[in-house]
């Protein structure tokens, strides 16, 4: 038994909801028999691992759903043993690199080595090669991207590279131009309330009006976080048709906890109540620059017009220090202060000017 | 009988006792004064013993010369020295410097206490014939009394003519001597040819102490280490020691140690304190004088946990070193440098914990000759850095004994001593600055006059400035490196160093050389992000904050950008970076900061958190294998965090009423129903367990809902799923699991036999959710079935477990003698447990029940 998510997840290239177009193209790639390498970018949750599937079936027919899954040990050159897992059916294998950070170029290449210069043995597979899924491939690193560039080339005839990335902004333009670049945007708000609805059929009820545009609003694009909350209002109560509050994900109401904290009071003793804060968020993992963009969002919210670009402008300072650095907890409780001061000015000023 | 008398105290041979006694009174005066000088004692006389008498002729004999020239004394004191030379050549008396033990009896003694105040003992008077001896020739003394005169040919005549002759001889030796010493050396220091061959020495050798009496410091740690190195007596020794004092407390109730070798009960003792107080001197001499030989081990050894094997173990085993009676004590020096946090298994420190702690494991039985025998010696361990990481186990197991710094006025006092022996002219303000520029480092003071010696200097203020440049600074951990970031540096210490009022202000240079030296910088810049907010919350616009967070990130980036392009040639400018905060935050009188752990402590929360995280991404992973690939999508880091868990949290806690499940409502079946397959489908599991009330709970496993849980809290949207409801899911889920699990068994048992198919077809009737195939009335027959339902319709099973069905009923329908072969296994196997049946080595036979109670 699945989650919905994954239930009523479209297997093949008809049935896939949206981007018709999309659809289309990668049809008659894939029947062109010259497939090229893809990268496939757009935003979480916009249905690039699902086309990408759909696509393989496309490819190979009902074979490439047949998965195994294992991990796979790797070695450093420092005899560091790393474990990866391996998605993999006959025809394909997909994998995430970023699971093993900074020694990435290492399972890259000794993948890639051993798939390229392997040949597809079953004789009635419908393509000669086979195919690599790179999940998360904007969190490769440079070397590992380097890595990649001859490969590409050199193993055309045995392999394609399928790419799955947020943005190509941190992929390296040697690797874009190899690649077919395959933007999936973010389904637009009737596209998401279509799916719902669909969703809702299949498990045998309606999903109100209003409920769906609550849930699309809060999702942002994010149809699996969508799916997500659907399933979860379900299973908090039956009946949709009352009105129910859009449960939010916890750290995020914790986020907008700590932006009221800061445009409520400025002081020291709140420095350290937010920073409490911000390690208790810290410490249940959640990203450090999608804590500042969301708290952030909600401090913007809250305070006046003329305040805004300038809060705006010093997270954006802030995230690109925080990639930089080690400590985040450092960049985040700057930027914190700086607001802080910033408010605090922004309120002195008003005062004093009322009472000339 | 050495060195006479100091420039620091003059009135030694003026003081009252030498008054009222006879003149050979003064004489032994001197001599227990210059033991003062030389043995640099705290506490005099106990290792005062009486001397041989042929010795003591000798030795009056000098102390008679010594006497003999008070008068020119003075400022030509390095004479008596020359003089005294053939004599300690020629008699036994060894050379006066390396043991001032001889002696004669002394008549009052002086001692000093800790706070140097000097205390003097007096002492009955006791008369000896060889000191009347001497006062014919001491009449020089001009001190008259009565008594002296009816003695005055007790020493013959021809022996004080020699005593003149040879003085004369020395005297004209002596004038050679200094002629070429002044060629040699300046004629700073004419004692130093006396020396000979011990120029050689360091001071620090020379001068290190020799005895109990002679240590320098807190007496009471002195004797804290003696006591507990008493207290091995009776294990080692099998002697009952007597009623030494400081042990009592230490004792079991009894008034013994409890221990079955009666050990006492820590049996590890670690010295701990900053370097050059006398740890490595202490634990030698503690074991010296208890009759131990010491085994010693440092540094400079390999210090492996290999080296507990091989080295320690044997010689603590043997309990004697090779060709000595005594018993080993084993001195680890500068153990915090040895390898063995808790990190490496095979460490140094966990080796010595286990020979330590390990006891023989079963004591009536025969002896293996590899099983750790138990520690029947006494072990030193002596540290600098108490709370080194590698010494925290140690920590807990041993009996810590901390070093500090002594009063200021014992090391001047025994510098100064030690100045005048070596014949070095020294200010006393010029030693008070040395002191304190070593920060109570003996051992860094007399390395240092060493060195001014050598350069042939005077000891002055400026002299001991220049030296002191290329001084160690004290142990700075960064610990204290954070305290003086936001705090300026103390009154004395400034005074200490010399430094202007001007000097002071500059505190670049000073600081970020402090930052550098800690080798830790990265702490230190947590240290100053723990603490900056604490201080100066009047700060209205946050100015201060905005730089010092400034400070802070540029500090970060900097150091991530040095680590990542692995340029190190940047880490010289990171300590620049901290030193920010000093003008921004310094301020007297504040507390001392502790060492900060909310870092720590984040790390702590975030591994674990981190570890929960993985153990899901494995539940969905092989829930992924399983269903083909369903899950997979859903274990990518960013989508595990951000979505997966805040919602599967949601999904897998409806509001459900604990009720009965007969009683249970359709829609919330289905529910139900539902939750237990998703449960299943990612291993989620609820287990029962006490909480720390000792209520019973039922855990998720993995705990997955501490990623709703913020402050300590559970989200607010989510129903608290009660005790009977978890219960009423862990059932369920218990009996789902059984059911999966004997599910794939039947179906290769059966083969899709009519047997199987008609009970899905029947259960598919009876339940309400048409398509849940798998739902809880269908697990619950599958797995109720083949035990009770209906025998008659039950299956023959051959040996391998395989059904025979068709060729047994076919067997059966046209034999009927097959037919009890038949239903003999049956019966057998209603009997039997099939589950882990199989081969067993196990005997068989009848015992009975009162056996296992």
């Amino acid at each position: 038994m699945s989650l919905w998510v994954d239930k009523h997840r479209p297997r093949t290239l008809d049935d896939l909801h949206y981007h018709a177009g999309l659809s289309a193209r990668l049809r008659a790639l894939a029947a062109s028999g010259d497939f090229p390498h893809m990268l496939f970018y757009g935003p979480s949750g916009a249905g690039k691992k699902t086309r990408i599937a759909c696509t393989l079936r496309e490819l190979f027919g009902k074979g490439a759903e047949k998965l195994k899954i294992d991990q796979r040990v790797f070695m450093t050159p420092s005899k560091r043993k790393l474990d990866v897992n391996i998605v993999q059916s006959n025809f394909h294998i997909e994998i995430t690199p970023s699971e093993v950070g900074n020694y990435d170029r290492v399972v890259i290449q000794e993948l890639l080595k051993d798939i390229a210069q392997t040949q597809q043995v079953d004789l009635s597979a419908k393509q000669r090669f086979k195919v690599v899924i790179i999940n998360e491939a904007d969190s490769l690193t440079r070397d590992a991207q380097a890595a990649l560039r001859r490969t590409m080339e050199k193993y055309m005839s045995n392999m394609r590279i399928i790419l799955c990335a947020n943005s190509t902004s941190r992929l390296i333009a040697p690797i874009k131009s190899r690649c077919l670049l395959v933007r999936v945007a973010a389904p637009d708000e009737n596209e998401m309330v279509e799916v719902l609805r669909s969703v809702g059929k299949k498990e045998g009820f309606d999903v109100p009006d209003k409920i769906a545009h609550d849930i699309t609003e809060d999702a942002n694009g994010n149809l699996r976080k969508a799916l997500l909350v659907l399933e979860a209002l379900k299973m908090q109560s039956t009946d949709l048709d009352k009105p129910l509050a859009i449960a939010k994900p916890d750290w995020e109401t914790y986020c907008h906890k700590v932006a009221d904290m800061i445009v409520q009071e400025q002081s020291p003793q709140r420095v350290m109540d937010v920073r409490a804060k911000l390690y208790e968020l810290l410490s249940h993992c959640i990203p450090p620059t999608v804590v500042l963009k969301t708290i952030a969002d909600h401090v913007v919210d809250q305070v006046d017009e003329s305040l805004k670009v300038e809060i705006m402008h010093w997270a954006a300072v802030y995230e690109v220090r925080m990639r930089v650095g080690n400590k985040k907890i450092f960049h985040l409780e700057a930027w914190v202060v700086k607001v802080m001061s910033l408010y605090k000015h922004f309120f002195y000023d008003i005062d004093m000017s009322s009472f000339d | 009988m050495a060195k006479v008398d100091t420039f620091g105290q003059p009135g030694s041979l003026l003081l009252p006792t030498n008054l009222d006694s006879n003149p050979n009174v003064s004489a032994s005066e001197t001599v227990a004064d210059s033991f003062v000088s030389t043995g640099l004692l705290t506490t005099e006389g106990m290792g005062l013993e009486d001397v041989q008498p042929s010795i003591r002729e000798k030795d009056t004999t000098e102390q008679v010369i010594e006497v003999d020239r008070p008068g020119v004394l003075g400022s030509e004191l390095p004479e008596v020295t020359d003089l005294l030379r053939p004599f300690a050549r020629t008699d036994t008396i060894t050379s006066a410097i390396a043991s001032p033990s001889t002696s004669t009896d002394s008549y009052s003694i002086y001692a000093t206490n800790f706070d140097g105040q000097p205390v003097e003992l007096k002492r009955k008077l006791k008369k000896t014939s060889t000191a009347s001896s001497l006062h014919g020739a001491s009449s020089t003394m001009g001190q008259n009394s009565g008594q002296r005169f009816g003695k005055l040919l007790e020493t013959p005549i021809h022996r004080l003519l020699d005593q003149l002759s040879t003085e004369e001889a020395i005297r004209l030796s002596r004038a050679d001597a200094e002629a070429a010493a002044a060629a040699q050396q300046n004629s700073s220091a004419p004692a130093t040819r006396a020396k000979g061959k011990e120029m050689d020495a360091l001071w620090v050798d020379r001068y290190r102490p020799k005895r109990f009496t002679d240590l320098l410091g807190d007496d009471r740690v002195h004797r804290e280490v003696m006591a507990w190195v008493k207290e091995w007596d009776y294990c080692v020794f099998g002697r009952r020691q007597g009623g030494s004092r400081g042990v009592k407390r230490q004792r079991g109730e009894d008034g013994e140690n409890t221990d079955e070798w009666k050990r006492p009960k820590e049996k590890i003792l670690l010295l701990s304190g900053p370097p050059g107080l006398g740890k490595t001197t202490l634990a030698h001499i503690a074991a010296r004088h208890a009759g131990y030989q010491v085994f010693e081990i440092n540094a400079s050894d390999a210090r492996s946990a290999q080296v507990v094997d091989d080295r320690l173990r044997p010689a603590l085993e043997s309990g004697s070193a090779v060709g000595s009676s005594k018993p080993v004590l084993a001195v680890i020096d500068e153990i915090d440098g040895a390898t063995g946090g808790s990190d490496h298994s095979a460490g140094f420190i966990k080796k010595l914990l286990s020979l330590t702690y390990d006891r023989p494991r079963k004591k009536g039985r025969k002896a293996d000759p590899k099983a750790s025998r138990p520690l029947l010696r006494p072990i030193i361990c002596i540290c600098n850095d108490l709370y080194a990481a590698s010494l925290r186990d140690l920590r807990s197991y041993a009996r810590i004994v901390r070093f500090s710094r002594p009063n200021d006025v014992h090391l001047v006092r025994r510098i100064r001593e030690i100045c005048e022996i070596e014949g070095l002219r020294a200010e006393s303000r010029a030693l008070t600055a040395l002191v304190g520029l070593a920060q109570g480092d003996l051992r860094g003071c007399l390395n240092m006059l060493q060195l001014i010696k050598a350069k042939g200097h005077e000891v002055t203020e400026p002299v001991i400035r220049i030296a002191a440049a290329g001084m160690k600074q004290g142990d700075m951990t960064w610990t204290t490196v954070l305290n003086d970031l936001f705090a300026p540096m103390a009154r004395k210490r400034t005074k200490d160093l010399g430094l202007t009022e001007e000097e002071e202000t500059k505190y670049v240079r000073r600081l970020s050389r402090e930052v550098e030296s800690t080798g830790a910088m990265d702490r230190v810049a947590e240290g100053c992000f723990e603490y900056y907010a604490n201080f100066h919350r009047h700060d209205a616009n946050f100015s201060r904050y905005l730089k010092a967070n400034e400070w802070l990130s540029s500090y970060d980036m900097l150091s991530g950008e040095m680590w990542t392009e692995r340029e190190f040639a940047l880490a010289e400018y990171l300590p620049f970076m901290l030193v920010g905060f000093y003008p921004l935050f310094q301020e007297r009188g504040r507390p001392k900061l502790e060492r900060p752990k909310a870092t720590w402590d984040h790390h702590v929360a975030t591994t674990a958190n981190q570890e929960i995280y993985a153990s899901l991404a494995r539940c969905l992973r092989s829930a992924a294998s399983r269903h083909h690939g369903d899950y997979r999508h859903l274990t990518s880091d960013q989508v595990l965090r951000l979505e997966v868990a805040p919602y599967l949290n949601r999904i897998i806690s409806p509001p459900l009423n604990p009720v009965n499940r007969q009683i249970i409502r359709p829609n919330e079946k289905a529910i139900l129903a539902r939750l237990v397959d998703i449960m299943v489908a990612l291993e989620l599991r609820f287990l029962h367990d006490k909480n720390e009330d000792g209520q019973l709970v039922y855990r998720l496993d993995p705990p997955i809902d501490v990623f709703v849980t913020y402050d300590g809290k559970r989200a607010s949207d989510i129903a608290l799923s009660k005790y009977a409801v978890r219960h009423l899911v862990a059932t369920e889920i218990d009996e789902k699991l059984s059911a999966t699990q004997t599910e794939p068994v039947e179906k290769g048992k059966l083969k899709r036999s009519t047997f199987f198919n008609r009970r899905v077809a029947n259960t598919d009737t009876t339940a309400d959710a048409d398509d849940d195939r798998t739902s809880l009335p269908v697990a619950k027959r599958v797995k109720g079935d083949p035990a009770q339902a209906n025998p008659a319709e039950k299956v023959a099973v051959d040996f391998f477990g395989r059904p025979i069905v068709p060729k047994a009923s076919g067997t059966a329908k046209g034999a009927p003698g097959s037919k009890i072969a038949v239903e003999r296994p049956l019966t057998k196997y209603r009997v039997a447990y099939r589950f882990n049946e199989g081969n067993s080595a196990a005997v068989r036979k009848p015992i009975k029940v009162s056996a296992f109670l």
